[in-house]
């Protein structure tokens, strides 16, 4: 293939390919192009390889690659030297994401994105030369592997980004929370399945609540419960009831009664909420600082994904919904892109791997939790402290 | 309607604003959250009791989704809003077997069904009784005429309202939903009658008080050279929609509105032709403002079936367009020189409006998103913005914006229409000199 010297040359390391795929909506991004400030926007970016561990009958890879010109490798080495002696490209795609992997007792789906990343970092070592890496969602089902993600990267210095598409996608009403803020409380509302969805959920939960005074401290104790034991713990002030209200305030789910005849509902002061929601979970996460936050995954009540948080000093509670535009753009994976583009223009990851580092482990230990009789675990390892991105990064704060 | 000074010029809402501009980042507007109204202390009085005027109330017609709001609340800020007024009357035209008013007479004891508008505004007494008229006539089985548009009774029941209103001695705020009529001549009346009855009106779509992506208005006082519109739909439904989009930006351009001096509506064909002449004065539009509003929506139908998001080809956007409804362009030009160009693309966009626009001396075009909910399997809580309106004029009696746009945008839909049915003729609109000055405060939901 012809390559322009100029342009950067980009190798996907995925899983699995077919039309939902995050690989597919991540790829497409520098393949295609995405809307950017109301502009088509073409990256400077060529994908020249791509190295897909399973292809079932819907892989999508082939016929993308012979359309983009670029080459599927059958090792991640190769895919990332091009066939050469030598590493060959300038950045890195991990998108461990989709694919038939077994779950582990814990209902982990067990992804490589560990392995992945291992074979990544033997090709810096062995070639001498690093190069930013992205990993799609959580850097591993398991805790210890995503900080040996996270020191890899350190010791061989290269600009390292990680997370969901939740922090940096549109938000409804489109706010931030101001740097150093004190937050008193804060909850939020998901839905969807673990540990896919309640990553997600987690992770836009993490990415206001390190705004708060002092910066991010680490986490010092998680319990996850479930079932009607969520609905005690409300009521035995847990969590907050009118943070709910706030947060379901910015949803715009349609459920119960809104589909059997269209009337909005006022879920958090009815008992519609309970009937809706056969298995509620919560997430109650202890950080550092004393500060407390909780995650309710209300799956039956609510298709998005809500926040809300107590201010001090603040007259009204601040609430915002993550808002996921629907398919087939889903546009919420271009805002994640573009983060990414910024990180291979720039050498320079736009906002902290920690966060994401942080976010594996509370997710890791809150399962450990449910399946250890869903018991308060101390977690003394998730002392991750870091920074927050001093300006906002979601899609929309920039016009 | 030449009456340029606006009788309505204090906003009943206004979110505590500031101007925001294009390319200001919408995080350091955090201030902005926590919106207030000005409805000044409602406490010590009665709550104010309104009418609905519906022609259909079933799941998700509009009459169920704005009077329910008002009867049950809705999402506001932080809360769950329980509006301050109550709604005690209705009068429903149609009642289809999926009917849900008479279920919510039931559940509401407060509510009452009439059989005539006059007596839901009476309460059934011989003099006007309520402090508020919602007028929804959207929905329901009504004839089409032979140009296609649907004949929904809303200057009729406007009729009746008002004859009420005569004959009591005594005016009430009244809200009427989407355009005012399909036809001008009643839809000017109308507003004539509003103001020489001196109640205040307002109209209209939900899109221009909805949300929008990004957050952002028309600056105040642009000179705006060029505006482009692009949405889905039919005519004399969707038209309606995408023109009030278009117009609550335009209105807001140096000078205010002066009115529209002609209109050319295309069909089928001739949006793609017109599209490839490159240009407003080939007898297109500008590609770089359909460029912005492509790159605004978030749900462009790619061209390839493998892929999820692509911008389309010159020659996808025929084949895009080639199955279903044909798209259909309305050009039209201000009488200060604007030029317009609203789209319906069914097709190439699934389900959403977007518009830029060309300002003078500004290298990117305005561009923006009305957010109307990530997909039709959500709640349509855009009412919630409109009906919040519609509470707050009954409250203050103050409406969110002239009338008159409301007006201008009807005239627009009707001739549109009428230049479709005359063959994609070019039309001369010296009827549509309705000149009006906005607000300067934004009225979209933006906290």
């Amino acid at each position: 293939m012809m390559v322009d010297q100029r342009r950067k040359k980009l190798a996907i390391i995925t899983t699995f390919w077919n039309w939902r795929s995050h690989a597919n909506h991540m790829s497409e991004r520098f393949l295609n192009g995405y809307p950017r400030n109301g502009k088509w926007h073409r990256p400077e970016i060529d994908v020249v390889s791509a190295y897909v561990d399973q292809r079932p009958e819907s892989d999508l890879s082939g016929e993308k690659a012979a359309h983009h010109d670029f080459n599927i490798f059958p090792t991640i080495a190769e895919a990332l030297r091009l066939g050469t002696d030598n590493l060959a490209v300038d950045a890195v795609l991990l998108i461990g994401e989709h694919g038939d992997y077994p779950d582990n007792e814990k209902g982990q789906k067990l992804y490589p994105r560990y392995e992945f990343f291992e074979q990544i970092v033997e090709v810096f070592r062995k070639d001498g030369r690093s190069l930013p890496v992205f990993n799609d969602k959580h850097l591993s089902y398991s805790f210890t592997k995503a900080k040996r993600m996270v020191e890899t990267s350190k010791q061989l210095r290269f600009p390292f980004l990680a997370g969901s598409s939740l922090p940096v996608t549109f938000r409804i009403p489109p706010i931030e929370l101001p740097l150093n803020c004190p937050i008193e409380d804060a909850l939020m509302v998901g839905n969807g399945g673990s540990d896919a969805m309640d990553y997600h959920a987690l992770e836009a939960m993490q990415c206001m609540v390190e705004r708060r005074r002092g910066g991010e401290t680490g986490v010092k104790a998680v319990q996850l419960i479930d079932g009607d034991e969520v609905w005690q713990a409300g009521q035995d002030g847990r969590w907050s009831r009118r943070l709910l209200e706030a947060a379901l305030a910015r949803s715009d789910s349609r459920s119960g009664i809104g589909l059997s005849d269209g009337r909005p509902q006022d879920l958090a002061h009815s008992d519609e909420l309970e009937k809706l929601v056969k298995d509620p979970a919560a997430y109650f996460i202890e950080y550092n600082d004393g500060f407390r936050a909780t995650l309710l995954m209300l799956n039956g009540a609510v298709q998005d994904f809500t926040f809300a948080a107590k201010i001090r000093d603040f007259p009204k509670l601040q609430s915002l919904q993550f808002l996921l535009p629907p398919k087939p753009n889903v546009t919420y994976s271009a805002c994640l892109m573009s983060k990414v583009e910024e990180m291979i223009v720039t050498g320079r990851a736009p906002f902290p791997v920690e966060r994401t580092l942080l976010v594996s482990g509370i997710l890791d230990r809150c399962l450990d939790s449910r399946i250890h009789g869903h018991r308060r675990l101390l977690t003394p390892e998730l002392n991750v402290s870091y920074r927050a991105p001093r300006g906002s990064q979601f899609c929309g704060a920039i016009g | 309607m030449a009456d340029k000074t606006n009788r309505w010029t204090t906003p009943g809402i206004n979110i505590s604003r500031r101007d925001v501009l294009v390319g200001v980042p919408a995080a350091i507007a955090w201030g902005l959250a926590g919106g207030v109204t000005t409805r000044g202390d409602h406490s010590s009085r009665k709550r104010p009791q309104i009418a609905a005027l519906v022609t259909e109330y079933r799941k998700y017609s509009h009459g169920q989704n704005i009077v329910d709001r008002f009867l049950g609340g809705y999402g506001w800020e932080s809360r769950w809003h329980h509006p301050e007024v109550d709604v005690v009357s209705l009068y429903v035209d149609q009642f289809p077997e999926s009917d849900l008013s008479r279920e919510r007479v039931a559940r509401y004891p407060d509510l009452n069904l009439y059989s005539t508008i006059t007596e839901t505004l009476t309460l059934g007494g011989s003099q006007l009784a309520v402090d508020g008229v919602l007028l929804i006539g959207e929905h329901g089985k009504y004839p089409k005429n032979e140009k296609g548009q649907t004949l929904y009774p809303r200057y009729e029941f406007f009729q009746e309202t008002v004859d009420v209103f005569r004959n009591s001695g005594r005016s009430v705020p009244v809200f009427c939903d989407k355009h005012l009529s399909w036809n001008w001549d009643w839809a000017h009346d109308m507003v004539k009658t509003s103001h020489e009855l001196g109640f205040p009106m307002f109209a209209g779509s939900s899109l221009p008080v909805c949300r929008r992506i990004p957050s952002v208005d028309m600056p105040w006082g642009a000179e705006v050279e060029e505006i482009v519109s692009v949405g889905v739909g039919g005519i004399d439904s969707y038209d309606i929609h995408s023109l009030e989009g278009m117009q609550c930006l335009a209105e807001r351009r140096r000078g205010g509105e002066t009115g529209v001096v002609w209109i050319q509506a295309l069909r089928g064909d001739s949006v793609w032709e017109a599209f490839h002449s490159g240009s407003w004065e080939a007898g297109g539009w500008d590609p770089s403002l359909f460029e912005a509003c492509l790159c605004r929506s978030q749900s462009l139908k790619p061209a390839d079936e493998n892929s999820r998001h692509t911008y389309p080809r010159p020659e996808d956007l025929r084949q895009l367009t080639a199955t279903g409804t044909p798209p259909v362009a309305y050009r039209f030009e201000y009488a200060d020189g604007l030029r317009a160009t609203m789209l319906l693309l069914e097709g190439l966009v699934i389900n959403d409006i977007t518009v830029a626009a060309r300002l003078k001396n500004q290298s990117q075009p305005f561009s923006l998103l009305f957010y109307t909910g990530s997909g039709h399997h959500m709640q349509p809580n855009f009412f919630n913005p409109l009906s919040h309106h519609m509470e707050n004029m009954i409250l203050t009696g103050q409406p969110p914006y002239p009338v008159e746009r409301t007006l201008l945008t009807t005239g627009l839909t009707a001739a549109g229409v009428e230049s479709l049915w005359l063959g994609e003729k070019r039309l001369e609109t010296p009827h549509l000199a309705v000149q009006y000055q906005p607000n300067k405060a934004s009225t979209f939901r933006r906290t």
